[in-house]
This record gives structure tokens, sequence and C-alpha cells, in this order.
């Protein structure tokens, strides 16, 4: 207790104490409580094992909660800019969040890379980008899994928000472009008690396979209920649900589900010519030093990829300016989006003026429930 | 201009210039503690001052975000002119809502917002053409005449003009005729009593309340620029709840002291905590509700109390020296019959309480309805008050018939009345509780109020409160609060109330219970001067004594029944009287 | 939609019915003796179910940290108002209320759960755990507010919701959990196949409703706590102290709440703050019957439940609207009645 005062005391002096000119500061603003806080502790984590500088300047990584809020999300996007005056904004990790904040970057010139997928409208694109893959190409994975096994129709079950909103949007995108129907769509809530109703119209609506559009150890829920009433086609998940709890929550019946999602799940399995497993496999070894075997996951690992994406572009900017100035600014997110290949965990990183995603089909493996594990499905 | 007043402009000028010297999130904090502020002042004017209360003031917010969200992106509107429409549009489901709702017990209020603000959310979520979960984005900055604003020390200022706006025009309405009668809505019998049309009343408050989030609802989509469903849940209209809880229900300037103490304690918790406990997310919550338990353990009135006693006291309200009189009645000749009641009957099942009962009163004299406890003369009163119908026969005022009429169609025809268990408003002063008398002798709707536009009225109905104080001796009273006043000052105080009210009959439910002998003669003297000056009385007395020496003639009634009329002397003399009355209070 | 999925249906209404049933109970109990809202009647369902995953996990869940700091916190409270007050009548029976019953269930549990204590033997320490919390919480916080206003009372309720899901979140953190079932399977009974869960929650629930029935019918501190429920001021004239209903009463609803939280344990997944929405539901079921009468609190539960799995089967998205917008109707009719009622003199 005594330990974490202290701790407390330093970091608190840290934040305050005047910065020194030459630092460079990135804001991270992430859901590290309320309704997201699952999927965001991971990112809170990963900073804490993030570089203390980069090419020889001092970083500062100034970490802040909005608590799921895009109200609060707003206000931390407004306190980097105005307050600490930081040279990049990374966040927030949840979709609401993170398009709340989107305004405050545009209009203060700084660049803001979104740590949950977003839609970026055009009169934005010149700031803001995307890091975490697009669920399209996410869901363009499975698509193409089901034509593989020659399946021809799919229902959906959902959250009842924007992830869900998400899902399905691409879902219905994706699966019309291919010829694949889409039997129905379904939604439940998080704290639900019951999907029964739900599944049973999945099932009546007889589809080839289901797509799961929640996250986390809530998709367990559809999960048992549809093979409790005896569905036996294949079951996808979103990449959201590529976490332990999902397994230890869906237990004997979450064998066989299966989930798109960044390569660094499975990143020992990957072919040593891949420029994702080194970088995969360094980051999993610095993290779980800090957190614990088994703790890497996906999530942390956008965190990773955010970092070493600020690190290569800070590198350029330096450069030609000093951190603190809009002229860094600039030179960040143009460095940024100079079109060249950086090596993350989840993906293979390429921004340009015209693509503020960034990635392709490198950015997803599909992965299997097998044995209480993801392995990567053959 | 008072210290209050100074205070307040002072007030005014300093959160007008804080942008220019405040760091910025300081001004982003302010401007949320503004906008919070201002669907507070609605909830304490719901809440604190008509008793009612509502979970559903985030989904009015929602409704204008969404309604602006709708007519700027989707229209092409300017924000300025989709303001009127957004506000309009959620006064109208407050409206339907209010009149479902409020004329139900308090608690159905409160489920039926909370359904309201659930169903609503989902709605936001799962409408076509609302953009789902992940809401609608890039909404304009409000511009008026040119000017944009983008910068957030602009939206600052403007959000706080909306807030002393609203401050002011709240505060204007509470010192008013209406406002008045806002305040009475808690005692519902006791507004009905005297004209307020309860029902309608509410449900105005009840719109008020929620025009006033739907304006912070617009500001917020145009300052945050992007709309979803989430700051508008039942979570958020908690929080509106929990700010006027902390700050204080009772005054305005609670609404906004909530918002920035809830304001200060979420940040102090989400900064502190964390530190403390080594990781954030887990204590905030139970922290919180830790604190306010324990706020409202100690204090159920909220924290303006003692802020109020710092700051300057408003100046209380104070009838002018002179003013124009207000409407009176025609009145009839002395010695003709006011009120007729002819056979009147009334059954509680099998039970009858009265029963074949006929009396009249004459313009100008005092009547005493005696009987002993429980002879019928509490139903009997309910019945000529409109409180409850009668199971038959006729109840005439003025050979107009009145049996059956709502207790405010009475108070309307003339009749005012007393309450055996005094009802007035304890916080508000003798002289308000007066004035709250002739609230059927004037006109002033809220819009006039609001605006200041009602003075004129105003001082009239003040003017006679005063005169109507200082018939019956409170006038040196009237700055006081009426709770303050001894119980037989209390008495007094509700038949001044009656007079305001200009009535042709004047019914007084058991006043001299409760009194001590030296109140009791002063109220006889009293009753007697208004005999004289030509009011006409009916009192309904249990007490022998007091009655005896002062009515000029009385009904006895005893097992629901007549049994005697006549003079006082004439009355003591009846051998039924003496059995049923005496005999049997002795036996 | 056939008859198969009818019934799965009808089966799958029925328990998430009879669920709320049992919090519309607690919540109607609460209210006629308190005037309190009973916001938090659904956390204490989830104490409950969360207490019982741990334990079957063989672990020592939170719940015993959140009742020995309640304890002691009362504890201390009590004896400070004592002393405040300068009156010790009462207080070694009262500290002896509060103390042993939680004590006793605490050091059970910490001896008990690493042992991997028997299903019955975890249920009942989950009852002795969750049962003393209803307790406290009306000594530590509703007691010394019985006089302010219900609107206050409700701000309270709604402020310990806050403490109860906080505390659940420290206690078990953001996952969900899930107790392996009793029975698992399903009985086969010709037409359909009815899942065992469902037959323990309905003989479960038919007990406890039929207990709380003789209770209320039969012994002497029912019937006062009808009569407290009916017309207090009265109660306290015939010499029923009212505040020890109110203590029962919250015990009562406390032991409803963890008893329903074992009974769904098993049957679904919660989370720290999946109480809310079933406190909700458990409402619009009492306010359906008028907030009166404890049978038709749960028949309204009962219909709120089939409704809700009725519209999660046609119009997933919407069915919250809908279940909620389940009341306007209802409003609708109570306020045609009020005015009815009112105009009838006009006759």
């Amino acid at each position: 207790m005594m330990k974490s005062v202290a701790a407390a005391l330093v970091a608190a002096t840290a934040f305050s104490a005047p910065a020194l000119a030459q630092d460079i500061k990135v804001g991270l603003s992430g859901t590290f409580s309320g309704p997201n806080a699952a999927n965001g502790i991971p990112y809170r984590n990963a900073a804490e094992v993030f570089p203390k500088t980069i090419a020889g300047t001092g970083v500062q990584w100034i970490v802040v909660d909005d608590a799921t809020d895009p109200t609060t999300a707003v206000k931390n996007a407004r306190r980097f800019v105005d307050e600490d005056k930081v040279d990049i904004i990374l966040g927030s990790t949840s979709t609401v969040t993170a398009s709340a904040m989107t305004d405050v970057a545009v209009e203060a010139k700084t660049a803001q890379i979104a740590l949950s997928p977003i839609q970026i409208a055009p009169a934005k694109r010149p700031w803001v980008f995307n890091l975490p893959q697009p669920v399209p190409i996410m869901v363009s994975a499975i698509v193409e899994d089901l034509k593989k096994r020659k399946l021809k129709s799919i229902a959906f079950i959902g959250y009842a928000d924007g992830w869900g909103d998400l899902n399905w949007n691409a879902l219905t995108a994706e699966a019309r472009k291919a010829g694949i129907e889409v039997t129905t769509g379904e939604r439940y809530n998080r704290t639900d008690t019951s999907v029964t109703a739900q599944v049973l119209k999945v099932i009546a609506s007889s589809p080839d396979a289901v797509l799961v559009g929640a996250s986390g150890s809530a998709a367990a829920l559809p999960q048992i209920t549809l093979k409790d009433q005896g569905f036996t086609g294949p079951i996808y998940h979103t990449h959201g649900t590529v976490v332990k709890a999902f397994i230890d929550a869906a237990g004997k019946a979450g064998e066989g589900a299966l989930m798109p999602t960044g390569p660094v799940v499975a990143a020992a399995e990957l072919p040593d010519s891949n420029p994702i497993k080194p970088v995969s496999l360094d980051f999993i070894s610095k993290y779980e030093a800090k957190w614990g075997k088994g703790s890497a996951s996906p999530v942390a690992g956008y965190a990773w990829d955010a970092m070493l994406l600020v690190e290569a572009a800070a590198k350029e900017a330096l450069k030609t300016a000093k951190p603190g100035t809009p002229e860094f600014r600039a030179a960040l997110r143009d460095a940024l989006q100079s079109g060249r290949e950086v090596a993350g965990t989840n993906a293979v990183y390429r921004f340009t003026a015209e693509d503020h995603y960034g990635v392709d089909e490198r950015a997803r493996v599909l992965v299997v429930v097998k044995d209480g594990a993801f392995r990567l499905a053959k | 201009m008072s210290a209050r007043r100074l205070f307040l402009a002072g007030l005014v000028l300093a959160l007008a210039l804080a942008p220019l010297v405040l760091p910025p999130q300081f001004v982003t904090a302010l401007t949320y503690i503004g906008l919070n502020g201002l669907v507070c002042i609605g909830l304490v004017l719901l809440t604190g001052v008509a008793g009612m209360t509502s979970f559903g003031q985030a989904a009015f917010c929602g409704v204008a975000a969404y309604a602006t969200a709708l007519l700027t992106v989707g229209q092409g509107w300017s924000p300025l002119a989709s303001l009127p429409v957004s506000v309009a549009a959620t006064a109208l489901v407050a409206l339907a809502l209010g009149a479902l709702t409020v004329r139900l017990a308090g608690h159905y209020l409160v489920l039926g917002t909370l359904a309201w603000g659930m169903a609503v959310f989902f709605l936001f979520g799962n409408l076509p053409g609302l953009g789902g979960f992940n809401g609608i984005t890039g909404l304009p900055a409000i511009a008026i005449g040119g000017v944009a604003f983008t910068d957030p020390r602009l939206v600052h200022v403007l959000v706080w003009a909306a807030v002393a706006l609203a401050m002011a025009m709240a505060s204007n309405l509470l010192d008013s005729r209406v406002g008045r009668a806002m305040r009475s809505l808690p005692a519902e019998i006791m507004a009905e009593s005297l004209g307020v049309p309860t029902a309608r009343l509410r449900v105005a408050v009840f719109c008020i309340a929620a025009i006033l989030a739907a304006v912070a609802g617009w500001l917020q989509a145009h300052y945050v620029r992007v709309v979803n469903p989430s700051p508008f849940g039942v979570n958020a209209s908690v929080d509106y709840l929990f700010m006027v809880v902390i700050g204080g229900t009772g005054q305005l300037g609670g609404a906004l002291l909530g918002s920035a103490v809830f304001e200060a304690i979420r940040t102090a918790l989400r900064d502190v905590l964390p530190h403390l406990f080594g990781r954030s997310g887990s204590y905030e919550m139970a922290a919180f509700g830790i604190l306010v338990v324990l706020l409202l353990n100690t204090t159920g009135g909220g924290m303006m109390p003692y802020l109020s006693r710092i700051l300057p006291k408003p100046a209380p309200v104070r009838a002018p020296g002179s003013a124009g009189p207000l409407p009176r009645r025609e009145r009839a000749q002395p010695g003709q019959a006011l009120l007729e009641v002819r056979g009147a009957v009334k059954r509680f099942g099998g039970l009858v309480a009265v029963n074949e009962v006929s009396f009249e009163i004459r313009t100008g004299e005092i009547l005493g309805l005696i009987g002993p406890n429980g002879a019928g003369k509490s139903t009997l009163f309910d019945l000529l008050t409109g409180v409850q119908p009668a199971t038959a026969g006729e109840i005439r005022l003025e050979g107009r018939r009145i049996d059956g009429a709502s207790p405010r169609a009475i108070a309307g025809a003339g009749v005012a009345r007393t309450f055996q268990h005094v009802l007035l408003r304890p916080e508000m002063s003798v002289l308000e509780n007066a004035a709250l008398g002739a609230h059927g002798r004037g006109e002033a709707g809220i819009l006039r109020s609001a605006l200041r536009l009602d003075r004129a009225e105003e001082a009239r109905i003040l003017f006679e409160a005063q005169r109507q104080l200082d018939r019956v001796g409170l006038g040196e009273f009237a700055a006081q609060a009426a709770g303050h006043l001894a119980l037989g000052q209390q008495r007094i105080l509700e038949i001044a109330r009656a007079l305001a009210s200009d009535p042709k009959l004047l019914l007084l439910d058991e006043p001299a219970a409760g009194l001590r002998h030296h109140e009791k003669a002063r109220l006889s003297a009293l009753l007697r001067e208004l005999r004289d000056e030509g009011v006409t009385i009916l009192l309904v007395e249990h007490d022998m004594d007091f009655v005896m020496n002062l009515v000029d003639r009385l009904v006895v009634v005893d097992f629901g029944t007549k049994i005697a009329e006549g003079t006082p002397a004439s009355v003591r003399g009846d051998p039924r009287v003496i059995e049923a009355y005496l005999g049997g209070a002795e036996a | 939609m056939n008859a198969t999925i009818a019934l799965i249906l009808l089966q799958d209404g029925l328990t998430s019915g009879l669920i709320y049933g049992l919090l519309a109970l607690s919540i109607l109990l609460v209210f006629l003796v308190t005037r309190v809202l009973w916001v938090p009647a659904g956390d204490f369902l989830v104490l409950g179910a969360l207490t019982l995953a741990v334990l079957r996990q063989g672990e020592v869940p939170g719940t015993v940290w959140i009742l020995a700091g309640l304890a002691a916190v009362t504890a201390i409270v009590e004896t400070w108002r004592a002393w405040r007050a300068g009156d010790w009548r009462g207080w070694p029976r009262l500290i002896a209320l509060v103390v042993v019953p939680s004590a006793a269930a605490v050091l059970a549990t910490l001896w008990l759960a690493p042992q991997n204590a028997p299903v019955p033997v975890a249920i009942l320490l989950v009852l002795a755990l969750v049962t003393p919390i209803g307790f406290l919480t009306y000594r530590l916080v509703f007691r010394p507010m019985v006089d302010q206003p219900t609107l206050t009372l409700m701000f309270v309720a709604v402020a310990v919701h806050y403490v109860l899901t906080g505390l659940g979140l420290t206690a078990f953190g953001s996952e969900s959990f899930r107790s392996p079932p009793f029975l698992p399977g399903r009985l086969d009974v010709g037409f359909t196949r009815l899942s065992y869960q469902l037959l323990i929650v309905l003989a479960v629930s038919a007990a406890l409703m039929a207990a709380l029935g003789l209770f209320f019918g039969r012994t002497l501190w029912g019937k006062a706590l009808r009569a407290t429920a009916m017309q207090r001021f009265g109660a306290r004239l015939v010499g029923i102290r009212t505040e020890s209903m109110g203590a029962l009463a919250f015990t009562i609803a406390a032991l409803i709440g963890a008893v329903s939280g074992v009974l769904i344990g098993p049957m679904t997944a919660l989370y720290y703050d999946s109480g809310f929405l079933v406190s909700l539901k458990g409402f619009v079921g009492t306010v359906m019957a008028g907030m009166a009468s404890f049978p038709l609190s749960v028949l309204g539960a009962l219909l709120v439940g089939l409704v809700e799995t009725g519209a999660s089967f046609y119009a997933s998205p919407f069915k919250e609207a809908i279940v909620f917008g389940l009341l306007v109707p209802f409003l609708l009719w109570r306020s045609a009645v009020q005015i009815r009622t009112r105009g009838k003199g006009h006759e």
C-alpha cells in the first residue's frame, strides 16, 4: 500500500513536472473503466512497457481513462491538445469514444490514431488514422472461409450496440458481394440472461453458419445456446472475442468456434518468412515479462503497434522539427502517411495520404478454439 | 440593487471572463457544468418545487440532440434554425408523457419516466436513419450571425449565457402567481381548493423541465458534434438526479452547485483513487455511491442550504405600498339564502355518514355546524367543499348546483375554506402564502411571469395579500416563513389566505382545534369583526363554548342526521341536543 | 414459428419471468413496509449467483470481504450511535445480531470454500453470506432515514445500488461467471423436453412463494409485517415496532435475492452489473400490479418474462423498448381509472 502511494506520488510528480522542451508527448486515452473496460485495460498495461526514448529523444506517454464515455473522451482530447500540447493522440479504445475525439484532433491539427475501428469521414482524413483492422477486412475473412467451405447462408446474432452495428453492416455488405445470403440479424445485450429466443429465430432461418457479433466472455452465451439448441454448422465470432475470457466462459461448448484475428495470436505458428512473426514474438516476450505468461493478446498488440507507428514516424519527424511545435505535429503526420511499411504484431501497416486504414489481408488470420486455446485454422 | 443581485452579477461576469484566464481543461469542465446545470434547473423545478421526479431527463436531451442532428446533418438546416424545432419536438413528447403519468401517484411518474428512458435509449440505437449505436457524426458548430462557435471558449460563453437566462427566467417564474401555485403542488388538496389546476400545472412543469433538457441537448450536440445513444441513457438521467440531490432540490442555486460538485467528485475520484489503490476503474463507483449515501444521510436537503448561509440573503418578497384593486365578486343582499343544502346523503358502502341533511346559510351570518365526534360533520364539510361527491341530494350556491363539482370549481364559485390540519407551505413567507389565496383573481401565465411582464398584476395580488394580513392582524409577520408561526397564527393565516380570494362564503373546518384559550379568544374576536364587515361564515366545530358565543345560528347533527337548528339559545335548550351532544359527551 | 419453438420459448419466458417474479416480491415487500424503491434487488441476485460460481470453483468469494467490512462498519457506527445517544439498552442484542451471523458465515466460508464444499453446502453458504447484507444495509443506511421523504429514500436506494455494483466489480472483476448446472440435461415429457434447471426454478420459486404466503398468513411476525405494509401508523399504534419490520423486510428481500441468484447462476453468465436490468423488469411487474398485490406482481413479472422472450424472437433489436413500453398501456389504463373515479361526482 505504502509502496503504491509512493509510486503514485512519483507518477503524479512525473506528470506535473514541466516537460523538457525536447520530449515527445503522446496522449493515450482509453476505456480503462466502464462497459468497455475489458477491452481497454490491455492498452494501459502495454503502455507500461513502452520505451522511454525514441532515437535518443525522451517520450512522455500520458495515459488517461475515459470510462467508455464519449463526453469524457472529448474532454481528454481537449486536455491533450490544450493543456499537454501533445504531438500525437492515441485512442480511444472503443469505437464510440474514438469517434468522439476526432473533431478535436482535426481542429487542433494533431494526428490521432484510433485504437478501435472507426469510420473516417473524408474531411477528417488529413489527421485521423485507424489502427485496428477495419471490421469489413475481418468479416471478409469469414466470408472467404464460407466460400471455401461452399456454404451458402449465414445468420447474425450480435450486441445491440456500436460493435454489433459495425459487424452487422460489414457482414451484409461482404456477403452480398460474395453472393451469400444473410438469413436474419438478431440482437442482445451484454448483460442479458438469456438469448434462447434469438437463437431459435436464428436456427429457424436455417443458415449454414452463424456469426456472433459480440466480444469477450459475453460472446459465450450465444455460442453455448446455439450448441445447446442443436446447431451443428460453423459458428464464427468477431476478433473482439479472441480473449481468454471467452474460452473460460464457453468451456466445452466453445470448442470449434472460429474467429478472424491479428496474426500475433498465433505468432509461434506463423512461417518464419512472415515479417509479423519477429515483431510479435518480441512484443510477447516484453509484455509477458511484465504481466505474466499468457497475458499477451491481440488487443495489447494494437497498443504495441501504435507505439511502433509513433516510433517510426517520430524518427523521421525529428529530422525536420522540434517536438511540441505545430511543425513537428505536421511532420509526424506526414511521416505516418509516407507510404512506408511498418511491420506490427497485428498487421503490416502502410498508410498513405489517401488510405488511412493501411492494412491488407496480411492483417488477419482465422483461428479456431481447440483444446482451450486459439490455433491457426487450417 | 441588493447584495444578492450584486453577487449574482459578479458571478456571471466571472464566469463569462473565465475562459480568458483559466487553463483550457477547466473551461471544458465549466462548460459541462453549465450544460448539466441547465438540465438540473429543470429538475429542481420538477423535484424541489413541484414534488415530482423524472428518470427521463437525459432522454429528453437525447430527443433534442437527435432532432437537431437529423435536421442539420440530414437536411442541411443551420443549428439555430433547428433549435425551435428540436425543443418543440421534445416538449411534445414531454406533454404526451406528462399527460399519461402526472395524475398518478409519484411512483408511477418515476417508473414511467424510467421506462421511457430505457425504451428511448434502445430506440435511438435501433430506429433506422439514426446511425445505430455509433450515432450521427459531423454536426456543424453553432453559428450566430456569421460567428461560428468552434472555439471551446466561445461555446463556454454561449452555454453560460443560456444558463444565466434559464436561471433568471426560472427565478422570475418562482416569484410569481404561477410560481406560488407550482410551489403549492406537493399539497394537492390545498392547491385545488385555492383554484390551482394541479394536473395541468404539473404537466406544464414537466414540460418546462423537458424544454431545459432539450436546450442542453441541443447545445451539447453542436458542442461535441456527434450524437449517439450512450449519453442519453438512464444512467445519465440518474446522474442528473444525483446532481440536484447533492446540490439541494429546494433552491435553484442547488442545480448549479450540484452540477459543479458532481463534476468535482467524479474528477477527483477518477484522478485520486487510482493513485491510492494502484489501479483504476474498480473503486470509483462504490466510492461515489458511498459519498452520496453519506451526503444524503447527513443533509437531506443537499449542500445549497449550507452555501446559502454564507451567501447574501435574497431580499424577501414585499407588498407594494399601494396598487390597483383586483377584480371583486358581486354580492347578494344580506339575509338572502346563499348556500342551500337539500336532502344531502353520503353513503360509504352500507354506512350512512350523512342522512338527508338540509339547511341553508344566509348572506352575512355566521352559521355553526356542530355535533359530537363521529356525527358526520367532516363528511358534510367534504360534500360542501367538493372533496367528496354526495350520494344524493342537492347543494346550491346562489341557486346554482355545486354538488359533485370539483374543489377547484367550488373555489372558483366563491367558496373559500380552511383546513382542520393546517395546510400551508411552511417554507414560503406569510405574505406569499396569503397571496396564494388570490390565485384565482389573477391570470398571468408561465411565459408572462418568466419574462417579468406580470408585475402590475403581481403588485395588486401582493397588495391584496398584505391587506388581508393586516386585516387579521398578521401584517407585521409578512416576511417570515409561514412554518415559523405559532399554530394559532397559522390558522389565522389560513383565514387571511381564504379572504384573499374575495370569497362569498368562508368555510372553516374546526378552527379552534388545538388552540390555547387566548388564541381562541383572539380567533373569536376576528370572526366577529369579519361578520360585521359582511363576510358570510360557516364553521364546523365541536367546541361548544367557542361556538355558542360566536354564531348567529346553529345546525346540530348526530349520527349523520340533523337534530336541531336555530339560535344558540334555542339549541342550548333543545332536549335532543342535550341528550345527543352534551349528554352523550358526559356519559 | 412451430409448436416446438413455441414450447421452448414458453419455457424460456417462464424461467425469466419466475426470476423477475421473485425479485418483484422482494421489491414490493420492501416498498410496502419501508417505502423504499428497492433498486438494488437485482444486485443481490448477482451477488448470490457470483458467490455461488466462485464457491463452486473452490475459491473464497469476495462476498466474504464485503460482508465482513459491512458488518464491521455497522458495528462501529451502531456503537457510536449508542454512545452519542447515551442509550446502551438494546446495544448488546444489536451487536450480536450484526456480528454473529456475519462472522459465522464468513468463517464457515473461509474454512469450507477451499475444500470444494458440496453443492448443498455451497448454496447454504451463499444464503448465509448474502442475506445478512440486506439486514446490514437497512441498519446502516435506511433505518436512520426512516422519516425522510420517499424521494430521498429512492435516491439513497440508487446510491446503494452503485455501491453494491462497485463492490461487485472489485470483488469479482469485470468478467462474467456461470456456475455448473445442478442437474444437467433435459426431461423428455413426450411433446417437449423440459430442462431440469427450469423444473428446479419452478419448484423452488413455488416453494418460496408458498413459504412466504404461510409466513405472512400464519405467523405473528408475518402478520405484523403485513400490518405495517398496510398501515404504518396504525401498526405503530398497536405496538408493532415498525423498525424491526423494516429490518425483517430487508432481510427477507436479500434472502429472496440470494435464492434467485442461486437459481439463475447455472443458467446464464452474469456480470457484476447484470442486476440493474433484472431489477427494472421486476419493477415493471410490480407496477403492472399497481404496486399493491404480491400474487399479481408475480403474474405481472411472468408477463414481462413472456413478452421479453416473444419480443426477442420477433424483434430482438427492439425488445427492451417493447418490454418497457408494456408500461404505457398500463399507465394509460391507470390514468383513465383515476380520471373516471374523479369524474364520478359529476354524474
